[in-house]
């Protein structure tokens, strides 16, 4: 079974569709790269699978979108819980103006889901899972903003990862790092897909050759509604892609 | 929006691959031709061709990969350059062939011919059309023409067997044309190979233009049986 599986996903903003008939199956523990010229509607579908979108005014979703089959729009669905699952990291590092510790920690405090004792080997495991305890294990009390970006974006990591989520979306996790920087997070990312589904937005193509197992091409039909018009092994589509606009796209001859 | 830098080089790609297959081609024809007419300095200048040949191979090679490296091609792109590659091995192979059938020119040497060359020509002949419709099929991404062209190789299979069979006649008659009858049926098995990577260079054309790899092989069950 996927572990997300969008069924015919319409999204509108304030009564304007900007997705249309979405549908796409997401599987576990692989990575899934959704790219797509701006304004294609990616984004905002990354933002559907934890409810992001939610809290912008007039924003409303028609379809299904299913976390191990269970609707996440449904009436009963407990929506704090659902992002505790489905965790997320953003375009620039954004941690709190707050120690090192703090940031990691923070997830798990606010969900009272571990008890005093273990609070340090949580830090500590995430740190070490996002690749960056080495780095800062002999400080844990710094001010987590004098982490160099690439640093700061492991540490958002950390900070997702610290409440155990089962899957970690990711919106250009990438493109305010260096080529460096973005290397240890695609390494990072290869690392994680071990325990966590992924599922990143990007606009960088070679980085979505390099890291994912899946890749779906996102477009704007003739209406400017985002569509999702391939999906498949990322290795097939960016050899053999079946359509002539991912080919387009993907070549860099697009519009 | 269209990638100029990529595009041109690409299209100049095409035109040196098919700038190698005339070259090679021509070898191809005048080797068998040297071979017939007995041209020694022919065949030692063919010889010293090949390695223009080579040289010509291994520049395109370069900037493919340099295309690769700094253009980042992907999808028919990344195929075609993927197609270019095999194409320009399989012309240097074709080209060592000529080169071969000019060095058997050399080691019959002045010995008369023990049989009138008239299969062996005719095999160049239809070796070299698999292999000029091959490049054609590639240069226009013709792909119905890329399977075409291998159904032509049984003709030169057939070819093949006939040379080999009169030549084993000739050795069992007097056993001194043996050697002389072993050189000829190399310049034969030459050809016959040249016909085979036409069929090669196909696959590669319907790989480019449609992504699905498609075995034409029915010359490995068509390979000459060695006098049947």
């Amino acid at each position: 079974m996927p572990k997300i599986e969008a069924e015919h996903l319409d999204f509108f903003y304030s009564g304007r569709q900007v997705l249309k008939d979405i549908s796409i199956a997401i599987p576990e523990r692989k990575i899934t790269a959704l790219i797509g010229p701006s304004g294609c509607g990616k984004s905002t579908f990354l933002r559907c699978l934890n409810r992001m979108n939610d809290t912008i005014r007039g924003a409303r979703a028609a379809g299904i979108i299913r976390l191990d089959g269970d609707d996440i729009y449904a009436d009963t669905q407990d929506v704090v819980r659902l992002r505790q699952r489905v965790g997320m990291v953003f375009q620039r590092p954004n941690p709190f103006p707050q120690s090192v510790y703090s940031n990691v920690a923070f997830g798990p405090r606010v969900m009272r889901q571990n008890h005093r004792g273990s609070l340090d080997a949580l830090v500590e495991q995430s740190l070490r899972e996002a690749g960056l305890w080495d780095e800062v294990k002999d400080d844990l009390d710094q001010d987590s903003l004098t982490l160099s970006l690439g640093q700061q974006q492991r540490l958002c990591i950390a900070r997702t990862i610290a409440v155990r989520p089962e899957v970690i979306l990711m919106d250009e996790p990438c493109s305010a790092l260096d080529p460096i920087d973005t290397l240890r997070i695609e390494d990072l990312m290869r690392a994680l897909a071990a325990d966590y589904t992924i599922v990143i937005v990007t606009h960088n193509m070679q980085q979505a050759a390099r890291v994912s197992d899946e890749t779906g091409f996102f477009m704007v039909d003739e209406q400017q509604i985002g569509r999702l018009v391939e999906h498949g092994p990322t290795d097939r589509i960016f050899t053999s892609p079946k359509d002539p606009r991912t080919e387009g796209y993907i070549t860099g001859r697009y519009g | 929006m269209t990638r100029p830098t990529l595009d041109t080089a690409l299209q100049n790609l095409k035109q040196e691959v098919a700038a190698l297959g005339e070259l090679v081609l021509s070898n191809v024809i005048q080797s068998v031709r040297y071979l017939k007419e007995r041209d020694f300095d022919g065949s030692k200048r063919l010889m010293k061709l090949d390695v223009i040949i080579n040289r010509k191979r291994f520049a395109i090679e370069n900037e493919i990969m340099v295309l690769i490296a700094t253009q980042q091609p992907l999808a028919g792109d990344l195929r075609l350059l993927a197609a270019m590659l095999e194409i320009i091995t399989e012309l240097e192979r074709i080209g060592d062939y000529a080169k071969g059938i000019s060095k058997i020119n050399l080691l019959i040497g002045e010995a008369s011919l023990i049989k009138p060359l008239v299969d062996i020509p005719l095999m160049a002949d239809k070796a070299v059309t698999m292999l000029r419709l091959a490049l054609k099929a590639f240069e226009e991404r013709d792909v119905e023409l890329a399977r075409e062209v291998p159904t032509q190789d049984h003709e030169v299979d057939e070819l093949y067997n006939q040379v080999n069979r009169e030549l084993m006649a000739l050795i069992v008659a007097d056993p001194s044309n043996t050697e002389q009858a072993n050189h000829l049926l190399w310049a034969a098995h030459n050809l016959e190979r040249a016909a085979d990577r036409a069929t090669n260079i196909c696959e590669r054309v319907i790989f480019c233009a449609t992504g699905k790899m498609e075995e034409m092989d029915d010359h490995f069950g068509m390979r000459p049986a060695g006098g049947d």
